[in-house]
């Protein structure tokens, strides 16, 4: 698991049927580097999540036959920048 | 399975339920400036080395099929010289132990 930053919405009308009406998130990690992570629990922008990957992101969307490989786990209480860049 | 260093705890109160109440690290993989967060079923230190399992293997390490984990401490290295990169003590005082 991997610990990103929530940096904005993302909205896609037309879209696989297995991605279902969850929604997705654009995330960065401490590089900058962005990418799409599906979020069952409602996370904010700015937000410090963390992420869960390979086939585990599929369980962690709730049902298996989710197509996704990055799937937010939680949002973290207390963390800063400083930590996570270093 | 990685050799990773444990940094500390990470708490996150909103968390998707199939994580359950497990405890959350933040470790750090040795050879590898990045972060990454492990689920702790073991009951480690800040500071333990310890080793832990990726893919599929840290879901069933972690509590069953459906647990989603993608990455899972199994063990605390009894001891670890990260000078020398290698674990226990060196090969003389392992038959020193012995005799």
């Amino acid at each position: 698991m991997r610990i990103q930053r929530v940096v904005r919405d993302l909205v896609t009308t037309k879209r696989n049927f297995w991605l279902a009406s969850k929604p997705l998130r654009v995330v960065e990690d401490a590089s900058g580097e962005l990418e799409v992570a599906l979020d069952p629990i409602g996370a904010k922008t700015g937000d410090y999540v963390v992420t869960i990957g390979l086939s585990a992101a599929r369980a962690a969307a709730g049902n298996p036959n989710i197509t996704t490989d990055l799937t937010i786990g939680g949002i973290i209480d207390q963390w800063d920048e400083q930590r996570w860049r270093s | 399975m990685k050799i990773c260093q444990v940094e500390g705890t990470l708490v996150a109160t909103a968390r998707i339920a199939g994580l359950q109440n497990r405890r959350l690290l933040v470790v750090k993989e040795r050879g590898s400036s990045g972060k990454q967060v492990a689920v702790d079923p073991v009951g480690c230190k800040p500071g333990d080395w310890v080793i832990a399992v990726g893919s599929s293997a840290a879901r069933d390490a972690a509590g069953g099929k459906d647990y989603p984990s993608d990455l899972t401490i199994v063990g605390i290295i009894d001891y670890w010289d990260e000078a020398s990169g290698r674990a226990g003590g060196n090969a003389n005082a392992d038959t020193a132990r012995r005799a």
